[in-house]
């Protein structure tokens, strides 16, 4: 068995409203069929892939988060330490366009400020519906210092260079050192490949039991 | 002409005729005549007259006796000289007549032989003529004969010379029979004309054509191993009959099946690698594949070598079907038993190639698996391929009855090598979903269970709660034990028939076929009652605020009161759910690969062992309390199990075990308006016991797809593992509930209280009030809790019974600080604890308050005599010795029974 030496490891989000197509874009990416009745998400789903980026091999670690309103109290954990998320709105969906500051907020708030976000228009593929147009997505993108892309988990156009131009942006950040991987929280690790690695957090010793008690 | 008389007159003597001549001789002349010696009528040639008369003459011989002779004679002369005359004269006319006559007849000869020398003439005339133009004719028809058998000759040179193309022809025209004929009787037509000398040229390049024939019907044969068709091979087959060779034919065919099964391989392959490693050994050429494309190209191989196998299998049953067809009677006749021989011999030769080439093929197949990369696959993949290889032994089966122990051998050892990797996915998979999580409840149905997940869709005939038991077993043994069933070799049979194109194979190309599809599984019943259990979690319709609703309303009247309320409640987090979705994952694999269940099912167990010792690990290692009785026997051994599989150094352990979680950061657990954390500590415990209760419905199911004797195993570790999560509550809950009063505090508060009172006190001591307001705060916060997540009354008793066995045993703790008590101090406690209780079952719904014993014992053991005080002190090991050496400096009066009473408590340390 081949064991891949990875440099890196990521920490990715997917991100936005319920039925733009998360689960599906991921899907996608770990090579997996689409599928047309795809069920909602409950809570959250993972993925992982090896990437070669700019030749180095990186992990990406990503977290499909359920859109469904009710599961963002179940979801928020997942944000934590991100390095960088997929904002989804669906093109065919005004609603879901609508709603993206929220999901920008809770991703800068939860996850990090410098969380490198690219924001993706799926279901490109249904051109005829469309709601949204390329002009207006892009404006919001720059104006939220967004990356952006249209995509199509359906006939897979774009998905993979979403997740590449998002990882390659962190690395690139990485290497300008305006990310510090060895920073806690900052969602990228050192993989199998470096020597440097994360100290492992402290676990806090046992505390002994200080009451006198016995139970 | 001449009349009769004249001829006898003329010939006869001259004696005979003297009738006639008497009547004009005179009767002397008669009388001489007649005297006449006879003799003298002789012919002069015979009779000398002379002589005669010289012999007779008289004797003596006398002049007269010789005159009268010879007058006599004389006389004898005279008269027949004229006897002579007259008969001339008289036959003078008669001779003049005939004289005319014969001149007469002398002119007819002349004219006859005129005629004759002329007819001859003409004859010669007319034979000359009539020969010359028979030659000619004869002649001719000689050399057109000739000529005609030259032709003939030419025309066969000429056919001759255009056999190569004929036969080119009838080749095109897949008449091969027809071709071998024509070429065999050419050749003996050839060997015919020897005489010819261009025939031997001729006859050498028949031979190239018979040998070219052969090799076309040799490459018309190698096709057949890729596609038998029936016309086809009956016309080879009777054109190697002609040739004589159809045994050699049935060697050369098993070659090429040889070689079918290896160009087949090597073509398989080829699209999915570079260009560069074509030329490389079969199996560096599996290397090669990309690991993506993998199980497309494991796809191509088993559907062109089964291509090869259908061929095969076509052929033998062609053979089957001839054989029978034309059986010969058996005879004694030399030529038929070597043909019964012979295909004797074709019939073993095909019985045996069947297995021979499904050894083949099972190589190949054996080969590719190898190195391909197993481990890699992604699990759709994975599940997809099992479904080729099951397949494939199904083909195998109706092919030539083999069990494919091989294959089914490498298919297991190689599914459990791949399951243990993919379990060490799911693991840190796993590490990673409880290292995140947030210990929120997710917000799912109160009906909510592991049916609801698809990846349990297929299970639900199996697993319904509803059902009886005996439908479970019964449903089971049917869908998941047998591997081939009848009907799998029925169905397989069906693609082996020459009439189809199509592969039991395709079916893998389809992209809308489920898995269940692939397997031949049963599909799902859609039940009637299928709308009621519909996972409504799933729904697209689902209208999330309308729950989160019906959850708030339940906090309006939030008093523990009404139970009722929030009894349905499901505690799950997002790693219990992965967990779940899991654990299907597992089962499906199980499905369709039903002889390693046991171990899918222990690795799947695993899965929960991890998740059980998380939880464990996560919350309680703020345990500030000593914890012997927080924990039973029972849960202390799971634990003790599982961190033997878990590595706890970080380091890199050996295979067998899994990285030990570390401790979240992001949980706060000190905060005490929180509780410190009592909400993530529910959700986190509740969540293994809901995990817990979804094994245990697995528990028949499993059972059932494992061998019996494997039972116990599972039985086990229900009984040992699921049923001891409950037991989890003390310890966690504890955390939280230790916390809940100020033990420091309420200690300096007891020892406050003057216990060596005279009188017995009305009013309960201040320390009791401190305590109250403390379980009143609790439970406020408590409240807090519950408004997020839904408590049932089992999680807020065992809450309120860890807050109520740590108040206990605070209370032993704080009367044993007491060294001097008198009896009145001994009602005091008596007074505060009961005080204390009836608050604590206010607050908290207990009744009676679980523990209370604890403290009631204690305080009451004062009033004991000496006696009792000794058995108590022996037999009540919960007391930590302080306690009790406390309890006798209170209870006992007298010294000497004081002395003896602390060394049995301290001889009972020395014992342990
Ligand atoms: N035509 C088209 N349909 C898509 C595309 N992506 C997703 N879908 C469909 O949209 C529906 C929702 O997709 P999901 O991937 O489940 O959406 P989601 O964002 O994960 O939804 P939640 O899990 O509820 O948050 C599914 O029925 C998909 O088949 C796309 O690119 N084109
Ligand atoms: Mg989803």
């Amino acid at each position: 068995m081949l064991i891949l030496v990875t440099e890196y490891l990521f920490k990715f989000l997917v991100i936005g409203s319920a039925g733009t197509g998360k689960s599906s874009l991921l899907n996608n990416f770990i090579g997996n069929k689409f599928k047309e009745d795809r069920c909602h998400t409950i809570g959250v789903e993972f993925g992982s892939k090896i990437v070669n980026i700019g030749g180095k091999s990186t992990k990406l670690q990503i977290w499909d988060t359920a859109g469904q309103e009710r599961f963002r109290s179940v979801t928020r954990s997942y944000y934590r330490g991100a390095a960088g998320a997929l904002l989804v709105y669906d093109i065919t969906s005004r609603d879901s366009f609508n709603t993206l500051s929220n999901w920008l907020r809770d991703a800068r708030t939860l996850a990090s400020p410098n969380i490198i976000i690219l924001l993706v228009g799926n279901k490109k593929d249904m051109e005829e519906s469309r709601e949204v147009t390329f002009t207006e997505a892009s404006q919001f993108a720059q104006e939220n210092e967004l990356m952006f892309l249209e995509t199509s988990a359906k006939t897979g156009e774009n998905v993979e260079e979403a997740f590449l131009k998002c990882s390659k942006t962190i690395l690139a950040k990485i290497e300008t050192g305006e990310l510090d991987p060895e920073r806690i929280g900052s969602g990228i690790q050192y993989g199998t490949g470096t020597s440097k690695r994360l100290s492992a957090p402290k676990k806090p010793a046992r505390m002994t039991p200080e009451c006198a008690c016995r139970v | 002409m001449l009349s009769e008389d004249g001829i006898e007159n003329r010939h006869g003597p001259p004696g005979v005729n003297s009738r006639s001549l008497s009547s004009v001789h005179s009767a002397a002349d008669l009388e001489v005549l007649r005297e006449i010696e006879h003799v003298y009528f002789s012919p002069p040639s015979e009779f000398d007259a002379g002589r005669h008369v010289l012999e007779n003459a008289p004797s003596p011989p006398t002049c007269e006796a010789i005159e009268q002779m010879f007058t006599k004679l004389k006389r004898q002369q005279q008269v027949v000289s004229g006897k002579a005359l007259h008969l001339i004269s008289q036959q003078r006319d008669n001779c003049d007549r005939e004289f005319a006559e014969i001149q007469n007849i002398r002119e007819q000869l002349t004219k006859t032989l005129e005629t004759c020398r002329q007819a001859r003439e003409h004859l010669r005339n007319s034979s000359n003529h009539l020969i010359i133009s028979t030659f000619v004719i004869l002649a001719n028809v000689r050399k057109r004969q000739i000529i005609r058998s030259v032709l003939k000759s030419l025309e066969l040179l000429r056919s001759l010379r255009s056999v190569e193309k004929d036969v080119a022809d009838l080749l095109n025209r897949k008449e091969y029979y027809e071709a071998i004929e024509l070429i065999l009787k050419s050749r003996k037509a050839a060997s015919n004309h020897k005489e010819y000398t261009c025939i031997a040229d001729l006859a050498t390049r028949l031979q190239d054509t018979l040998d070219m024939t052969e090799e076309k019907l040799d490459s018309v044969l190698s096709s057949i191993c890729y596609n038998f068709d029936e016309n086809l091979f009956r016309k080879l087959r009777k054109a190697y009959d002609l040739l004589g060779k159809t045994q050699a034919a049935m060697e050369q065919l098993h070659m090429h099946y040889s070689s079918a099964v290896n160009e087949t391989s090597v073509e398989a392959l080829k699209l999915y690698i570079t260009e560069a490693s074509i030329d490389l050994k079969f199996q560096e050429m599996c290397q090669s594949v990309q690991p993506n494309k993998a199980p497309i190209c494991l796809l191509n191989l088993c559907e062109n070598l089964f291509l090869i196998m259908r061929s095969y299998y076509l052929l033998v049953n062609w053979h089957i079907k001839h054989d029978e067809d034309e059986t010969l009677p058996t005879s004694n006749n030399v030529f038929e038993i070597e043909k019964n021989v012979s295909r004797e011999y074709i019939r073993q030769k095909l019985k045996a190639g069947l297995i021979r080439l499904w050894h083949e093929v099972q190589a190949k197949v054996s080969t590719f698996l190898k190195s391909s990369g197993l481990e890699e696959y992604a699990f759709e993949k994975f599940i997809q391929m099992l479904g080729i290889l099951r397949k494939l032994t199904q083909v195998a089966e109706v092919f030539c009855g083999d069990k494919s122990d091989i294959l089914q051998d490498f298919i297991k050892t190689q599914s459990v090598s791949y399951i243990k990797n993919y379990h060490r996915g799911r693991m840190e998979e796993l590490k990673l979903f409880l290292e995140n999580e947030g210990w929120e409840q997710c917000p799912v149905k109160s009906t909510f269970n592991l049916l609801n997940l698809q990846e349990f869709k297929q299970f639900k005939k199996y697993l319904s709660p509803t059902k009886a038991d005996t439908s479970i077993v019964k449903s089971l043994s049917d869908g998941a034990s047998s591997v081939h069933s009848q009907d799998d070799s029925v169905y397989i049979t069906k693609y082996f028939n020459k009439n189809t194109n199509h592969t039991p194979f395709e079916i893998f190309r389809n992209e809308n076929v489920t898995n269940d599809d692939i397997f031949g599984l049963e599909p799902e019943l859609e039940a009637s009652d299928e709308s009621d259990d519909e996972p409504e979690e799933l729904k697209r319709e689902f209208v999330d605020e309308a729950d989160r609703h019906e959850y708030s309303s339940n906090h309006n009247e939030k008093s523990l009161e009404s139970p009722s309320r929030v009894k349905e409640s499901v505690i799950v987090t997002n790693t219990t759910l992965s967990v779940l979705r899991n654990c299907g994952q597992y089962l499906q694999i199980c499905r369709y690969l039903p002889q390693i269940s046991l171990e899918v099912v222990m690795l799947m167990n695993q899965l929960f062992d991890y998740y059980f010792y998380t939880v464990h690990l996560f919350f309680t290692s703020d345990l500030d309390v000593a914890s012997s009785t927080l924990y039973t026997t029972k849960l202390n051994l799971v634990l003790k199990r599982i961190s033997n599989s878990i590595d706890t150094n970080s380091g890199d352990g050996d295979a067998k075990s899994f990285p030990c979680p570390d401790l979240p950061q992001h949980l706060d657990m000190t905060s005490e308006e929180k509780l410190h954390g009592l909400s993530e500590r529910i959700v986190a415990v509740e969540s293994v016991i809901f995990l817990a209760k979804q094994y245990e419905l697995l528990q028949p199911y499993l059972e059932s797809i494992v061998a019996p004797h494997q039972k116990l195993l599972l039985e086990h570790f229900k009984d040992n593992t699921l049923a001891v999560v409950v037991d989890l509550r003390m310890p966690i809950y504890m955390c939280s509930a230790s916390k809940s009063v100020d033990a420091r505090q309420s200690l300096i508060a007891m020892s406050q209280v003057k216990w060596d009172v005279k009188a017995v006190a009305v009013e309960h001591s201040p320390y009791v009030d401190l305590l109250t307001r403390k379980i009143q705060v609790f439970a406020i916060r408590l409240d807090d809790i519950s408004s997020k997540i839904t408590l049932n009354m089992t999680v807020l008793k065992s809450i309120w019974s860890m807050v109520s066995k740590f108040i206990v045993h605070l209370l032993v703790e704080g009367f044993s600080n007491a060294t001097k008590c008198s009896n009145a101090g001994r009602g005091l406690m008596q007074l505060d604890y009961r005080q204390l209780f009836v608050k604590l079952e206010k607050i908290s719904g207990l009744k009676p308050i679980p523990y209370q014993d604890y403290v009631d014992r204690y305080v009451k053991a004062y009033y004991l005599p000496r006696k009792g005080l000794e058995d108590f002190i022996r037999e009540k090991t919960e007391y930590s010795n302080k306690h009790l050496l406390a309890l006798i400096a209170c209870a006992c009066e007298n010294k000497r029974d004081r002395q003896a009473l602390t060394a049995i408590i301290e001889g009972k340390d020395v014992l342990n």
